[in-house]
């Protein structure tokens, strides 16, 4: 199973086994064996910190305390005890569902007691964050040293300058050769130089009930119901939307019963990746990467075919969802509903999984499993305007959504002088071994390093073995996948997500049709790439699609 | 007591001698310096702005410091040259300065973004593009679904002020407990809309976890949503809207009520006139000087409702309940459009200025027919 998780042309633990062997002879010759006391010690952290609290309960602060201390070693070896005595640093990041910014304050504490350092906490809710960055910059008052950042912002916040390319020693410090395909550069990097600190990987996956679609009654119900295929998980969207209406009306264990849960209200931007992870499928040709602009006039795809259908499946869905589906936020979905067991399919990222068992808010302990997202029977073709049925069968198209969150040391911090310490405190979040626990537990963050993917950590920490594989089958899989939508990191990005949320919330709520709508989020768009300068944003998007 | 004819005592208006003299030059010489000082400092910031020299700072800033010790250094000259016809005008001159910082220097020079392209992510910056953010508007159909949305939140305030007014009869009369009612009417006007929007309309009312749903389900309702309908949810933004403004206009009318003398009501009474009658005919004519400044004041207010829609619905479903201020919001913050936005602030405040002058106008001749 590993060798298929990690998609790499080496089985993992061939790997393993001769970098063991390899680095035990080293040993035996003695000085170069250091390093593998080193890889020992490493071992003996993350198995360490991934048993704090342990599978089946919700980290504490001391938990989290506890853990900062476990992976302080990596900082000793560059900062002195006290070095950053005196300074004082301001970190801007989210507090979505009291992770994030929450879990970083104890993460640090070891940190601040050991540099001396202060840090001093901006906490902003998602669909604000990227307004108040974007007010700092143009009105020149960045007011923060390091910032927790979207690389789809990139294009606005390391194409204008403000951010520091990252030092030689934080690179070593972090391995960020660790990291998986979709995080590798571009990504984090501006002409050249690199950025960012990558904490997590983002794609939509999608979260399933196994027990409802394992269930026998159901399937019989299915069947006599004259269903088209087995009952069971849907492959495609055109299967989601089946089961969906079939599900609507019956019980289980005295609880209604629902299929698939859509975002429909719009939420500062990322509502839209509920709505594009709907459209992939569609969207995505495997012969094109572009699926959201024509990359030689900037002309938007958005209300082109694929994109319609997948509105029109959302209107359609509707009326089989849960009451009030039409104002749903992200986090109703996903917490508010899947979590406590209303649905039986959810898009989302990785936090649904992570949350299963480490999360008070879910009820759904063994009765969840993963896939990537669904594909489609037939795919659209931007070049010919016309459905294709692919002969390899349905096109699957994973929705690399946000592509992930990353720290970003910005300027401010190199004027003031405190740019060591703002390197720091990126490097002992970045820390490799933090990055499996972040995606074990509830803290906002999926696995983004390839050391993260190996099922024995997991299954250390008390998770069922089906599951682990599952959940990191879905991810990695949507992170490697050759026909992935990938997000381009254009200024202005969110600007786009915004206008066409807006409008497909009133298609939604029945104001306009999905044409309509998708047309006059496609006029928005133009009007934002005018504004934006095309010649630029045309340049910009091609660079992206690599 | 006689006074000392060697000494000369300056008089409030007109300062004499020698000392007066030293008092007007060093009044002059300090607002003329001020003056120069501050009028350079405009002017190559303003140079550096437009890229004509690289002179001046990294931002506004040190200007805006220079426009506070200009206004102390007019004061202190005012108070020098005039006395105490200077020290006069000190006691208002504050006021003026801080409206001329804070109104009308933001407002002219938002006129003056208004007709530019400003959009935050753009490499280009800002762009002068005349009328074009005034004709977007007029063809934006979310504007106009929310200018819409006003015309019905507006009208919800005459329901409101009904409900007020009733109230406001009621606790006017001697009833019991009638001190404890008044502070119990008041509380929700004392909470903050926010909490109110809150706790009623994102929680209580919460089709996913609130209790009210399940408690009506548990009565054979079923399929219960408060914002999935665009009425309903408009209904419900007015209901939460009206429970914490009503007893601001309610004390509004209750503290006209009480200024009706009473032997107006009392001759009325004597002269067999019903209850309903001495409302009709005496209570309600008196009352309306009073009740339009109530009705005005809540119509403004309720012109830039935010709040409670952004809380509880963020405008939707689609755009059933959506504001302009939310609208505004949102193109203005999450889109980062602030030429645009900016635009629709000012058209939008052109509206309320033209709507309250001629409900004003329509007040006044309704009070001076009734009168």
């Amino acid at each position: 199973m590993s060798h298929r998780i990690l998609r790499t042309s080496v089985d993992r633990r061939t790997v393993l086994k001769a970098a063991t062997g390899a680095a035990a002879g080293f040993y035996a010759w003695g000085v170069p064996g250091k390093s593998y006391q080193r890889a020992l010690a490493q071992e003996s952290v993350i198995q360490q910190i991934l048993a704090i609290p342990g599978a089946g309960s919700e980290p504490t602060e001391a938990d989290m305390q506890r853990v900062g201390e476990l992976i302080l070693e990596p900082t000793k070896a560059n900062v002195q005890p006290g070095e950053f005595q005196g300074q004082r640093l301001t970190f801007l990041g989210l507090n979505n569902a009291g992770k994030h910014n929450l879990v970083f304050r104890p993460l640090l504490a070891a940190w601040q007691e050991y540099t001396g350092a202060e840090i001093e906490w901006i906490d902003l809710p998602q669909a604000e964050i990227f307004p108040r960055i974007q007010q700092s910059i143009a009105s020149g008052t960045v007011d923060f040293d390091i910032l927790e950042g979207g690389a789809p912002w990139e294009g606005d916040i390391l194409g204008k300058g403000l951010a520091a390319p990252m030092p030689d020693w934080v690179a070593e410090q972090i391995d960020m050769s660790d990291y998986v395909r979709l995080l590798q550069a571009p990504v984090g990097t501006w002409n050249g130089e690199t950025y960012r600190v990558s904490i997590d990987a983002d794609a939509h996956n999608f979260n399933f009930r196994s027990d409802i679609f394992a269930n026998e009654e159901l399937g019989a119900e299915w069947t006599a119901g004259g269903g088209s295929q087995e009952w069971g998980v849907p492959q495609t969207w055109q299967q989601v939307q089946v089961v969906t209406r079939f599900l609507n009306g019956k019980q289980l264990d005295g609880e209604d019963l629902y299929g698939i849960l859509d975002v429909c209200a719009p939420g500062g931007g990322f509502s839209w990746y509920f709505f594009a992870s709907r459209a992939t499928a569609y969207a995505k040709h495997p012969d094109n990467k572009a699926w959201l602009f024509d990359p030689t006039n900037m002309t938007p795809y958005v209300n082109n075919e694929a994109f319609v259908r997948a509105a029109q499946d959302i209107i359609d869905a509707l009326p089989y969802e849960p009451a009030d589906q039409v104002n749903a936020d992200l986090n109703r979905t996903g917490f508010e509903q899947f979590l406590a067991g209303i649905g039986s399919m959810v898009h989302w990222w990785g936090d649904v999984g992570s949350f299963v068992y480490t999360s008070d808010l879910s009820v759904v302990q063994d009765k969840v499993m993963f896939s990537i997202l669904p594909g489609s029977d037939d795919v659209y073709n931007n070049t010919t305007s016309a459905w294709e049925t692919l002969p390899s069968g349905p096109n699957f198209a994973p929705n690399e959504a946000y592509i992930g969150w990353g720290l970003y040391v910005m300027q401010r911090a190199v004027e003031s002088g405190v740019d060591k310490a703002a390197w720091s405190v990126a490097a002992h979040l970045g820390n490799k071994d933090l990055g499996t626990w972040m995606a074990f537990y509830p803290s906002g963050f999926q696995p983004y390093r390839n050391s993260s993917f190996a099922e024995e950590l997991w299954a250390g920490a008390g998770l069922p073995p089906e599951f682990i594989s599952s959940y990191l089958s879905s991810q990695a899989d949507s992170y490697n996948h050759p026909n992935g939508a990938i997000e381009p990191r254009i200024p202005g990005i969110f600007q786009y997500y915004v206008a066409a949320e807006t409008e497909l919330a009133r298609a939604f709520a029945g104001e306009v049709s999905a044409q309509e709508a998708l047309d006059a989020a496609a006029a928005a768009w133009e009007q934002i790439t005018d504004d934006l300068g095309r010649e630029s944003q045309i340049e910009l998007y091609n660079a992206a699609l690599g | 007591m006689q006074q000392n004819p060697a000494i000369e005592l300056p008089t409030a208006d007109a300062p004499i001698g020698v000392t007066a003299g030293w008092r007007q030059t060093l009044g002059r010489v300090l607002i003329v310096g001020a003056s120069l000082v501050a009028i350079a400092l405009v002017a190559v910031q303003v140079l550096r702005t437009l890229g004509w020299t690289t002179l001046g700072f990294q931002n506004w800033r040190p200007v805006a410091i220079a426009y506070l010790a200009w206004a102390v250094c007019l004061c202190a000259s005012l108070v020098l040259t005039r006395g105490e016809r200077g020290e006069r005008a000190v006691f208002v001159l504050p006021a003026v300065l801080m409206t001329l910082a804070f109104i009308i220097f933001p407002t002219i020079y938002a006129l003056f973004i208004a007709f530019h392209n400003w959009n935050l992510s753009a490499t280009a910056g800002r762009e002068f593009t005349g009328l074009e953010n005034f004709r977007r508007l007029f063809g934006d159909r979310g504007f106009w679904a929310a200018m819409q949305n006003m015309v019905y939140y507006v009208a919800a305030v005459l329901a409101q002020y009904v409900i007020a007014f009733g109230l406001a009869i009621l606790l006017n009369q001697q009833i019991r407990g009638r001190k404890f009612f008044r502070v119990v009417f008041l509380i929700p006007f004392m909470l903050s809309p926010v909490a109110v929007s809150f706790m009623i309309g994102k929680s209580l009312l919460n089709s996913q976890y609130g209790p009210v749903v399940p408690a009506l389900e548990a009565i054979g309702f079923t399929g219960i949503s408060f914002y999935e309908d665009p009425w309903l949810a408009r209904l419900n933004i007015m209901i939460m809207d009206a429970w914490y403004s009503i007893p601001f206009m309610m004390v509004l009318l209750l503290a006209g009520i009480q200024g009706i003398p009473g032997e107006v009501l009392e001759s009325a009474k004597i002269d067999g006139a019903s209850s309903w009658q001495t409302f009709r005919h005496m209570i309600f004519p008196l009352m309306l000087p009073v009740s339009l400044t109530a009705i005005v004041l809540r119509v403004i207010f309720e012109l830039k409702l935010i709040d409670v829609v952004r809380v509880v619905t963020g405008g939707g479903p689609g755009s059933a309940t959506d504001t302009v201020s939310l609208f505004i919001y949102r193109e203005g913050i999450q889109k980062t459009n602030v030429g645009y936005a900016t635009a629709l602030s000012q058209f939008y405040l052109l509206v309320i200025i033209i709507s309250i002058a001629i409900v004003l106008w329509l007040a006044n001749k309704a009070v001076q027919k009734v009168s």
